[in-house]
């Protein structure tokens, strides 16, 4: 990027939103994900008018810009694999309209999710998909990752939400998606194309979401399986039971020994523990579907099933789930979080056999996630100092993938494609849908303009 | 480039661990200042990882950010991954230092040290209508920034002891020169000596100090450590405060700020509460409180580095003061005191105050 670029971009967002320091150019080099390239210049920009100025400006001047939230994905999507310009989009941080009768919030990209929640909090309301990097998370990157959480099962992701978006395309047209109404199906959905496209199509400058009343009961308990199958089978039957928890967690065996090897919560060190909140405007209706739940942890067989009776002891039933990022994280000193997902009654399958996989390449895998909706977190561990242990985890990872879609299931669930995954794409998605995806990216970017390098849109 | 770190490398594992979540720009009072993430502690750690593998100098370009961090340890605090980032960034800066890479304010403090008694290079210090000297049970600490920048703040305590019936000494007391570990220089023997030789003087059993830092000083540097030999109890005025019965009541809705020195660095977090609550009732809790207590800016040696971002820092802080409803801001930190009053703005209609203040006030009243 040469200097009279750089000086065209300053007059675009001011001296103060332009950067090219080595500090700006590092701290943008990454994400939460392993991948890492250094950027040549980073910018904040503060309206849709300069990020359109700025997509024209690279449209003529040729180089790539990746737009970034918080930075806290998993996936490598805010990585600027091919350089140019990081557009910081943190500082459009403005709740532009609260309108709960409508059930609309209308938001700047980097209003920050947790932000959000309190500002919808008085009302008795909340947008329900909730990422565990909620307090640092932007509501931009939830939409471009179409970013997933705890509650999927019931509440879905971030794509179930969104309403409508104003959009700077990979060519600098603006463009408005959807509106304000509960339903519409007018023109095809641009809504959901970008939702969830990784910032290689578009800049979402403008965002309207639909937001939804807080269930004010909830009933909690855990229950443990020392057999995994008993516990897909519990899965599944809680799902045909009639009710759907809020929460419906898995923790695999390897993730309450390496819980129990760091703290002192003294877990069972079974083949799976199963965690499950229900929720409901009134106690007794929350309690009638745990009563469901219960119901069908027995039937299968649980070893032990724990009901919480209070808000403290429920509490105590989610510690050992809310322990096993800062537990895993600790352990080895690199680790990866894939999001592979399945249908719910190939759980059983997939736990097996992320075991078998892990066992074959001698690499550390531990294993949590989202049995309400079939998002596994296998947490791959290991030293990336040392070369032969990472390239068994790298070929653990290719065995993995393969498997998840033999299953029927994704690659990905709630993280993305970005740089991690892109190898892997032509497992899940045949040439003709990999073709289409690229004639996409062409109409909307045909300079290859926006996020260059992800998705395997390129080759 | 040197060939290696030394400083640095002690902590190689911990600057490897940082997953790079970014939970951290959720707490981190510099980040949410100014969003800029290379000034979070990710970005920090981020930049020692390139530091450590060779593809970047400590130079003069790192100080902005390496420099600008209030220690308050809100990010350590909600880490993961255990990271101790304030541990590695007062290494950093001494390597730094040692590599002559500074920012020049705190060149000029450590310089200031070698001259003067305070950190502010005053000449006449504020005498506060008392003696100096002499026997008792209690001596008084108040910390450069209780003497020369926050002088309400220290008269209010010595009235409080002095309406207390307190049996305290003051003494000519000298910068207890803790900060200067926090900005990459080392404590300064000969001022640690001369305070441990004028408290002891005072023959008193209790070291009293208004100053969490002069507190963490006292009780955790080895220079310090015959202040402990000799038996002595040391602690900061908001634990002698709630060993008092102060039979004093208001109806003021009222909330407290925990200065991250005091909190997080000490652990301190009920004793002041515990006083404010027997006197105002009506006590409320800021948004983040306790252990996840939004920093005042102040720390660090931010203030006086990068005032205006330090104001910046304030300012959010007050933000939720103005949330909450209280009427009064209550903090047990001069230099907390100090910066959250100068970031108020007129608009804000709470007042700003320590404890001592507040109780003093309180006192007058019903005199």
């Amino acid at each position: 990027m040469n200097t009279e670029t750089k000086d065209a971009l300053r007059q675009i967002v001011g001296e103060a939103n332009f950067s090219d320091h080595i500090i700006d150019l590092v701290s943008y080099s990454s994400d939460a994900s392993e991948h890492i390239h250094r950027p040549q210049a980073a910018a904040w920009a503060t309206s849709a008018e300069q990020v359109q100025a700025i997509v024209q400006l690279a449209n003529d001047q040729g180089f790539p810009v990746t737009v970034r939230g918080a930075g806290t994905g998993l996936a490598g999507l805010a990585v600027p694999a091919r350089g140019g310009l990081v557009l910081d989009l943190s500082r459009m941080d403005q709740i532009l309209d609260l309108n709960i009768g409508d059930r609309v919030a209308v938001v700047q990209p980097g209003v920050i999710y947790a932000d959000l929640e309190k500002a919808l909090a008085p009302h008795g309301y909340v947008f329900p998909p909730d990422p565990a990097s909620g307090k640092a998370c932007t509501l931009g990157g939830n939409v471009g990752t179409n970013a997933g959480g705890v509650k999927g099962a019931k509440y879905g992701t971030t794509r179930d939400y969104v309403l409508g978006l104003t959009v700077v395309l990979g060519d600098g047209r603006l463009m408005q998606t959807g509106n304000r109404a509960m339903k519409s199906v007018s023109g095809f959905d641009l809504t959901r194309l970008f939702v969830g496209s990784e910032g290689v199509l578009g800049i979402v400058t403008e965002i309207i979401l639909k937001i939804s009343p807080k269930p004010s009961a909830t009933a909690t308990t855990l229950a443990i399986f020392d057999n995994l199958e008993d516990a897909g089978r519990a899965v599944s039957g809680v799902m045909a039971s009639g009710v759907i928890p809020s929460v419906l967690e898995i923790l695999g065996r390897e993730t309450l020994q390496a819980i129990n090897q760091n703290t002192d919560l003294a877990l069972p060190e079974v083949d799976a523990m199963l965690l499950a909140e229900t929720d409901a405007y009134t106690q007794g209706e929350a309690d009638f579907q745990m009563e469901r739940v219960v119901g069908q942890f027995k039937a299968n067989n649980a070893l032990e099933v724990k009901q919480a009776e209070s808000a403290a002891q429920a509490a105590e039933l989610w510690k050992a789930r809310k322990s096993c990022y800062a537990v895993l994280a600790r352990l080895r000193p690199n680790f990866v979080l894939e999001d592979i997902t399945v249908p719910m009654s190939r759980l059983a399958p997939m736990l097996k056999g992320i075991s078998q996989i892990a066992a074959r390449h001698r690499v550390q895998v531990a294993t949590f996630g989202h049995a309400g909706d079939g998002n596994l977190h296998p947490q791959f561990l290991w030293d990336a100092a040392d070369e032969d242990e990472t390239r068994r985890v790298e070929e653990a990872s290719a065995e993995l993938f393969q498997l998840a879609v033999d299953l029927g299931g994704t690659l990905t669930g709630e993280h993305g494609i970005g740089l991690s995954k892109a190898p892997y794409m032509h497992l899940e998605h045949d040439p003709v849908a990999q073709d289409l995806m690229r004639s996409i990216k062409r109409a909307c970017d045909p300079n290859n303009i926006l996020n260059p390098g992800k998705m395997a849109l390129d080759g | 480039m040197p060939d290696t770190h030394p400083l640095l490398e002690e902590f190689r594992d911990q600057i490897q661990r940082c997953s790079r979540c970014g939970f951290c720009q959720a707490h981190c009072p510099v980040f949410g200042g100014t969003q800029r993430p290379a000034l979070n502690a990710r970005g920090k750690m981020l930049l020692l990882k390139e530091v450590l593998a060779g593809r970047l100098e400590l130079d003069q370009e790192l100080i902005e950010t390496i420099f600008q961090c209030t220690t308050c340890a809100s990010c350590a605090q909600n880490c993961p991954s255990g990271v101790e980032v304030p541990e590695i960034i007062k290494a950093a800066r001494r390597e730094m230092v040692g590599l002559g890479t500074c920012h020049p304010a705190f060149v000029g403090m450590d310089q200031v040290l070698d001259q003067h008694h305070n950190i502010y290079a005053e000449e006449e210090p504020e005498d506060f209508d008392r003696e100096r000297g002499g026997q008792a049970e209690v001596v008084y600490f108040m910390g450069c920034v209780g003497q020369y920048r926050e002088e309400e703040a220290t008269e209010a305590a010595l009235d409080l002891l002095d309406h207390l019936e307190v049996d305290y000494a003051l003494i000519d007391e000298v910068c207890c020169s803790g900060v200067l570990e926090d900005v990459g220089f080392a404590l300064k023997p000969h001022l640690a000596q001369k305070n441990i030789e004028t408290i002891l003087a005072t023959g008193a059993k209790t070291l009293v100090t208004s100053c969490p830092y002069c507190l963490r000083t006292f009780q955790g540097r080895d220079e310090y450590l015959p202040l402990k030999q000799a038996g002595l109890e040391i602690m900061h005025l908001s634990q002698f405060l709630a060993r008092q019965d102060l039979g004093l009541s208001t109806d003021l809705v009222v909330a407290y700020h925990d200065p991250c020195d005091l909190g997080r660095h000490a652990g301190i977090y009920d004793e002041p509460r515990q006083t404010i609550k027997t006197v105002a009732p009506n006590f409320v809790e800021l948004a983040d409180n306790r252990e996840n207590a939004l920093c005042c800016g102040a720390g660090g040696g931010v203030r006086g580095a990068f005032a205006q971002n330090s104001l910046a820092m304030a300012r959010r802080r007050l933000e939720q003061m103005e949330t909450s409803g209280a009427q009064v801001l209550l903090t047990e930190c001069n230099s907390c005191v100090h910066n959250l009053s100068n970031a108020k703005l007129r608009a804000q209609k709470f007042e700003v105050m320590t404890t001592p203040q507040f109780l003093m006030e309180l006192i007058e009243e019903s005199s």
